[in-house]
C-alpha cells in the first residue's frame, strides 16, 4: 500500500530534487516592504537580503533575532527566512 | 518479514486466479481475508488510517488505494491487487495488476512496462546506492515507453510498521536521498499511468484515480537490502551463504 509522498522541503514538485540550502543566520537591520538584511552564520558573515516565509510573527522579527534562512542556488544574495532558531 | 511477504504474494497468487468476470472486489477482499487467516497473518490495510477492507482493488483508471465494494468485475477490466499482512509482528506488502479475462493489447503493454519498472528499480538496491537510484530506474524504465509515474504516492520502508523512513520516490535525479545499508526493507510500488501522471483522490477519501481517466497499472514487492544486492523478501534467499568461518 503506497504511502502519500511528503515532499522534502525546498524540494522540486518536479524532480523532487531538493534546490535550496539553508544556513544559520542573524538579523542586522529590517528593511520596508517586510525585508530584512541577515548575516549569515558562515565563516565569511556574508549579508543577504532575505524576505520572511509565511508565518506573520516572523514579521516582528528584530536586529540580533537568530533565524534559519533558505537560499536558492541561482541568487546568493537573496534568502527566504524560514523559522526561528 | 519474509514469511509475511511470502504469505501476501501467496494470497495474490490466489486473488489473481479468482479474479474473473462476474465477480464484485467484496469478494475479492473476503478472498484475501481468508487466505491471511488460514496462514496465520493478520490483515495490515484494514483500520489503517481507518482503511476499511483487508484488500486494496484498483480497476481501470484506478491507481491504488480502490475500497473493495459491490463493483462487479468485466471481461477485459484491469484491477491492481495491493495486499498486506501482519506475522509475529512484521509487515509483508505486495501488490500486483492482473487482467480479468483478456485485457486489450495497450493494457497488457502497461502491466508489463510497470512491472518491468518495478524490478529495474529492485535491481538499484546494492548497497552503497541511494533511493534516488531506486526512483531513478523506475521512472527512466516507465517513460522510455511512453508512460508516466505517479508523484502523489511513494513506496516506503517496512518492518514492524507498515510504513517506514525512508519514503521510495518512483521517479527523481539518482545518486539522492537516503544511502542504501545492508538490512534496509523496502516497499518499491511503481504507480505507472497510460496517461498524464496527474491523480485525485475520489470523495471516500481513498481511491486514487488519474485525473485524465487513463488507466494505471500498481506492482509492489518488498525487498532486503544485503551485502550482495536486493532480496525480495517473498522468494528464497538469492545468494550463497557465506560458508561458516572453521567450518
Amino acid at each position: 500500500m503506497p504511502e502519500p509522498g511528503r515532499p522534502l522541503p525546498g524540494a522540486s514538485p518536479l524532480t523532487g530534487a531538493r534546490e535550496t540550502l539553508e544556513v544559520e543566520a542573524t538579523v542586522r537591520e529590517a528593511l520596508p516592504n517586510a525585508l530584512f538584511r541577515v548575516e549569515l552564520a558562515t565563516a565569511r558573515g556574508t549579508s543577504v537580503t532575505a524576505h520572511v516565509a509565511g508565518e506573520s510573527s516572523l514579521l516582528r522579527l528584530r536586529p540580533g533575532d537568530a533565524v534559519v534562512v533558505e537560499i536558492a542556488p541561482f541568487d546568493a544574495g537573496r534568502g527566504r527566512i524560514v523559522r526561528r532558531r | 518479514m519474509a514469511r509475511a511477504c511470502r504469505i501476501v504474494v501467496g494470497a495474490l497468487d490466489a486473488l489473481e486466479a479468482a479474479a474473473v468476470p462476474g465477480v464484485t472486489t467484496k469478494e475479492m477482499d473476503r478472498i484475501a481475508r481468508e487466505h491471511l487467516e488460514n496462514a496465520g497473518a493478520r490483515p495490515a490495510f484494514l483500520g489503517y488510517r481507518g482503511y476499511p477492507a483487508t484488500l486494496c482493488t484498483s480497476v481501470n483508471e484506478e491507481v491504488v488505494h480502490g475500497i473493495p465494494g459491490p463493483r462487479r468485475l468485466r471481461e477485459g477490466d484491469i484491477v491492481g491487487l495491493d495486499l498486506g499482512c501482519i506475522v509475529d509482528g512484521f509487515f509483508g506488502d505486495a501488490a500486483r495488476t492482473v487482467a480479468v479475462g483478456r485485457a486489450s493489447e495497450e493494457a497488457a503493454d502497461l502491466m508489463k512496462v510497470t512491472r518491468e519498472a518495478l524490478f529495474a528499480g529492485i535491481d538499484a538496491c546494492h548497497p552503497g546506492k541511494r533511493v534516488g537510484d531506486i526512483g531513478h530506474a523506475v521512472q527512466t524504465r516507465a517513460e522510455r515507453h511512453g508512460y508516466s509515474v505517479v508523484r502523489e504516492f511513494v513506496g516506503h520502508g517496512i518492518g514492524t510498521s507498515l510504513h517506514e523512513e525512508p519514503q521510495v520516490p518512483n521517479y527523481g535525479p539518482p545518486g539522492r536521498r537516503e544511502r542504501l545499508v545492508p538490512g534496509m526493507c523496502l516497499a518499491i510500488e511503481p504507480m505507472v499511468n497510460a496517461g498524464r501522471a496527474e491523480v485525485e483522490v475520489l470523495a471516500d477519501g481513498w481511491t486514487a484515480v488519474t485525473r485524465d481517466r487513463s488507466l494505471s497499472a500498481h506492482f509492489e514487492l518488498s525487498v532486503a537490502v544485503t551485502p550482495q544486492g536486493p532480496w525480495i523478501l517473498s522468494e528464497p534467499y538469492p545468494y550463497e551463504q557465506a560458508e561458516a568461518v572453521n567450518a
